[in-house]
């Protein structure tokens, strides 16, 4: 079974007329971690944008082989609807076809089930974060691609995200993290996209 | 359809909790609604047509408020649609039904208010006025939605600019059928409302089947 599911030789991706990745050849495969490294403007969260397919801006001619998989961003930006609870977030993020049970068990675990019922503005930064960590658990996809990780997140909460990067390598699941400098959160083998070279 | 019911749960959700809508919005029309026929008080007559194309107004006007309420912004719809496993057309299709359900009640409101203040009457049978509010509501919604889903354009100004002219048009259907015109001359008017409603709705499938 081919387990490659995004490959291009020469990705370019840009805004209007100006460029930021630049014939950039690239293969990722679905059993394996990646973590993308590069300076401020270097293009870390372009490429994480467009392989979560959501990227707003100009691919050129770049010829790109994706496969239709659940791939899911944790942007640097919040995606949780800030006018919900976190018990409808989730519900909504996961269609309803998550039991309430196995919903509060994951938020009990991201030590949050006592706010499952505060709308998401009331929350803080840090708390949003763990929130859309567990929501992430709860649609398990078969990419998770995570902007900047460690932002916002306090000792307890890098130590969840160790837990569900640890968990989602058992379940055989890719997890992609873009960062400035290595954070070396995986245990298990990873691939390095140096951007700055 | 029914799987996809928690579409319009949130949207329904998100407008009970959003103060813009029916907190600022309703009562802002309501006030030009209590105010207006004080100020044509001081015509020595007015005439029932020129109250009934008032209402036209208002209801464009109304309309134009409830369009731009809450834009839509393109990155975080993409960004929400991708987290969710979304697709546009699912979310085109409930946002219009949702859309739908919140407007409805609130112009019916408005035009029952203003009738009640300007003391005016309806001039053709309430059937063909309530068909006439349910074409003029899917589409300003629908187009509402293409406007912002497919364009960047997220500016409440550049909205409005573009909201009102589209509302005009899709006015000058109604405004015969409100006036009182036979029913033969009726049922045509509605049967090209029926036709531009599946045509823009049609049109907007077609575009995401092909996206």
């Amino acid at each position: 079974m081919d387990k490659n599911y995004f490959s291009s030789k020469n990705l370019t991706l840009g805004y209007g007329n100006s460029i930021v990745i630049n014939n950039l050849p690239l293969s990722l495969d679905f059993d394996k971690n990646y973590e993308i490294i590069g300076r401020n403007g270097a293009g870390k969260s372009t490429l994480l944008d467009f392989i979560s397919n959501n990227f707003q801006g100009n691919k050129f001619d770049s010829a790109v082989n994706l496969k239709d998989l659940r791939i899911l961003q944790l942007s640097s930006e919040f995606t949780l609807i800030s006018n919900l609870t976190l018990r409808e977030n989730c519900l909504y993020f996961t269609k309803n076809k998550i039991s309430l049970n196995d919903i509060n068990k994951v938020l009990t675990d991201y030590d949050i089930y006592h706010f499952e019922s505060d709308v998401i503005q009331k929350f803080s930064s840090g708390m949003i974060k763990r929130s859309e960590l567990a929501v992430a658990e709860l649609i398990s996809p078969d990419v998770l691609c995570i902007d900047e990780p460690l932002n916002y997140l306090d000792g307890l909460g890098v130590e969840l995200l160790k837990k569900l990067i640890i968990k989602r390598n058992e379940n055989k699941q890719s997890t992609i993290l873009c960062s400035q400098e290595p954070l070396n959160l995986f245990t298990e083998t990873w691939e390095t996209i140096d951007l700055n070279a | 359809m029914l799987k996809n019911i928690y579409l319009i749960k949130k949207e329904l959700l998100i407008e009970y909790r959003n103060n813009v809508s029916l907190f600022i919005i309703t009562p802002t029309v309501a006030v030009l609604i209590l105010v207006f026929p004080i100020l044509s008080e001081n015509r020595f007559v007015v005439d029932d047509n020129f109250f009934t194309i008032n209402k036209l107004l208002f209801l464009i006007f109304f309309t134009t408020l409830f369009s731009i309420r809450s834009p839509l912004n393109q990155k975080q719809l993409t960004r929400e649609l991708n987290f969710g496993n979304i697709t546009r057309k699912n979310f085109f299709l409930f946002k219009t039904i949702s859309e739908f359900i919140i407007f409805m009640p609130q112009s019916i409101i408005l035009l029952v208010s203003f009738s009640i203040f300007t003391n005016t009457g309806l001039q053709n049978h309430i059937l063909y006025f309530g068909i006439s509010i349910i074409f003029f509501s899917l589409n300003s919604i629908m187009i509402n939605l293409i406007l912002q889903m497919f364009t960047s354009f997220n500016n409440r100004f550049v909205q409005f600019i573009l909201m009102v002219p589209v509302l005009m048009s899709l006015s000058f259907f109604i405004a015969p059928i409100w006036l009182g015109i036979n029913p033969n001359l009726t049922n045509i008017y509605l049967m090209m409302y029926l036709g531009i409603t599946l045509l823009v709705f049609s049109y907007t499938s077609w575009f995401l089947e092909r996206e």
